[in-house]
């Protein structure tokens, strides 16, 4: 016992051996009103004890009736159960096992597709249409394309040279 | 212990009784149910107020009991062991009930002069008989006193007050310390004295 409100609650009750309940009583301020104080809760106890005793549960027979019904379901319910249960369990985890294998198969089959079809996330679709380009030789025989690109400062630097006229289906869209 | 059972079914001991039932013995357990209805009715009344809800509650508690009474290992009485089922299936219901009305209730810090002396919760004197109206009022303002309390101090002070229970008994059907059940005593009955003053001063 520690707390104050531990003490006090025992020394109200009585639970308090001599020892403890004389060291609790010097330990007081106001002894007075401490005492008052413990008549008044002792008050309340018997208050509480008078109004509120136990009150008569109605229709008694058709509780346990229904207590009996409820009972006998929850008896049957695990029975027909448990037969069934110890070789569902595992069907269950076989089931289980292979329905994640199969989700997880066809998650990366569809990731792998998808990846392959999206261009890569730093590169503009300006940029996949310029690097699929090709000169044609006859219209610039001389014409280079080259290409500088710094991706940690997302800068791409397109050099092209000799090229006399610019392909009629490279207008940028 | 009061029992409910008639004279025949009071001679069997109860733990006898409780052993037929961990057998699957439905009769015996029938017969538990006898011996504890009324008390676990009117505690879990003192606790929800309401006659259906204690009565649903009351069901579910025996109900609970019986699905796991394999598990009771006599290392307290069958009283408090079934305490214990009544005030978790009863004080999770509160729980539940609570935040589904918004929570209002259970407010430790609310103090008398917060309480309405002319609220719903207090009957008016109509042409009932003196004595019986004074019972009435004073019921009425012990259950809205109560209502002010949280589950886990209503269920210290009326196991302590109605119930007789020794320290541990709560400690052991609530699951929490002595010291625990000792302090919620505390400020229950701070609350308490608070709330009913007037009524205990005056009877």
């Amino acid at each position: 016992m520690k707390t104050f409100e531990e003490k006090w609650t025992a020394w109200i009750d009585g639970e308090l051996n001599e020892a403890e309940r004389a060291e609790f009583e010097a330990s007081l301020e106001n002894r007075a009103a401490a005492e008052l104080e413990k008549n008044q809760t002792l008050k309340l106890g018997a208050l509480l004890k008078e109004q509120l005793q136990p009150r008569a549960m109605g229709n008694e027979e058709f509780f346990h009736h229904q207590l009996r019904e409820r009972m006998a379901a929850e008896t049957k319910q695990p029975a027909a159960s448990s037969s069934a249960g110890t070789r569902e369990s595992w069907w269950t985890i076989r089931r289980l096992l292979w329905t994640g294998a199969t989700s997880l198969a066809a998650f990366a089959i569809c990731t792998f597709f998808v990846l392959r079809q999206q261009p890569a996330p730093d590169q503009s679709q300006y940029l996949t249409q310029i690097l699929n380009a090709r000169v044609d030789p006859s219209v610039n025989p001389n014409a280079t394309i080259s290409i500088f690109q710094t991706k940690e400062d997302r800068v791409t630097v397109l050099w092209v040279d000799g090229l006399k006229s610019l392909p009629s289906d490279y207008a940028a869209k | 212990m009061d029992t409910e059972a008639t004279a025949a079914e009071a001679d069997v001991p109860e733990l006898d009784l409780v052993r037929q039932a961990q057998e699957g013995n439905p009769e015996a357990f029938d017969q538990l149910v006898s011996r504890f209805r009324t008390r676990v009715f009117g505690m879990i009344y003192n606790m929800v107020h309401n006659e259906q809800d204690a009565w649903d509650l009351a069901q579910d508690s025996f109900l609970k009991a019986w699905k796991s009474i394999a598990r009771f290992r006599g290392q307290s009485s069958f009283y408090t062991w079934l305490y214990r089922i009544v005030m978790n299936v009863t004080i999770d219901a509160m729980r539940k009930k609570q935040v589904k009305g918004g929570g209002a209730e259970f407010n430790d810090e609310i103090q008398l002069r917060e309480i309405d002396p002319a609220s719903r919760t207090v009957p008016h004197a109509d042409a009932l008989p003196h004595e019986r109206m004074e019972h009435k009022e004073i019921r009425g303002r012990i259950d809205a006193a109560i209502a002010q309390l949280s589950p886990e101090h209503r269920a210290v002070i009326l196991m302590k007050e109605i119930e007789d229970m020794q320290y541990h008994e709560i400690a052991e059907s609530l699951g929490c310390s002595i010291g625990t059940v000792m302090s919620r005593l505390f400020y229950a009955r701070k609350k308490l004295q608070n709330l009913l003053r007037d009524v205990y001063e005056n009877v």
